[in-house]
């Protein structure tokens, strides 16, 4: 009897503990590997872009405002990766299936992940769709854009020029 | 003790979850909508209340003029 009370307590407890804080400005990048989307060779790990400028992005094909993020990250990313720019993309989509189709509508270049059993999104903390965290050459998180208008695709060029100028 | 059992178990039976921002995928389909054809839906409440010889009542209240 008291163990099955401990254990509702604790299942209870845990429903509440679900509730994380998000990722800011100023943490840490989480250490996350993750297998690739669509494509074979070693997961992607978060940990060996240090050094680099890198944006993870957090995408699905649902979500309407990255069909104006994906184009614009990829743009990006062709402009900016001989200069040590690196875009990793969270596919949030119930199937890789989904996920394809979107991707030949609007292919990109740059590094695509799968993020099983939610295991990245809830390192981040992700408040929103699409949600991109822009990380410095040292893994420190500087910025967070939740949402993806033309305002924060000028405002992230900006921001990718001045941390690519900032030393490793 | 038997009551707090209760309580507890009444608590963890309840079908509350919350869905997170980048778990929509399946809410974010065409068919999950409460309307999936705004356009239709109009259409049909505009029908609707001329036959009826009244508007509203659907959402917000109108009066009986038929003046729609």
């Amino acid at each position: 009897m008291r163990r099955a009370a401990a254990a509702l307590a604790a299942t209870i407890a845990s429903l509440g503990a679900a509730a994380t804080h998000a990722l800011e400005a100023g943490s840490p990048l989480p250490a996350i590997t993750a297998p690739r989307l669509a494509a074979s060779g070693a997961p992607v790990s978060l940990a060996s872009l240090k050094g680099q400028v890198v944006y993870v992005d957090f995408w699905a094909s649902w979500c309407v405002p990255c069909r104006l993020s994906m184009p614009t990250l990829d743009a990006m990313y062709r402009k900016y990766s001989s200069k040590g720019f690196a875009v990793v993309g969270f596919n949030k989509d119930v199937s890789n299936a989904d996920a394809e189709r979107f991707l030949q509508r609007v292919p990109v270049s740059f590094t695509l992940a799968q993020d099983e059993k939610d295991a990245a999104a809830k390192a981040f903390d992700v408040k929103a769709m699409p949600s991109g965290y822009l990380v410095d050459r040292k893994g420190v998180v500087r910025r967070v854009h939740r949402g993806f208008t033309a305002e924060t695709a000028a405002e992230l060029e900006h921001e990718v020029e001045e941390l690519l100028k900032e030393p490793a | 003790m038997r009551i707090l059992l209760l309580a507890a178990a009444a608590l963890a039976l309840a079908a509350c979850v919350s869905v997170a921002p980048y778990q929509r995928g399946y809410l974010a389909r065409p068919d999950m909508a409460f309307e999936p054809s705004a356009g239709t839906a109009e259409a049909l409440g505009k029908t609707y209340s001329a036959k009826e010889a009244a508007s509203g009542g659907a959402s917000v209240g109108g009066g009986g003029c038929g003046c729609n």
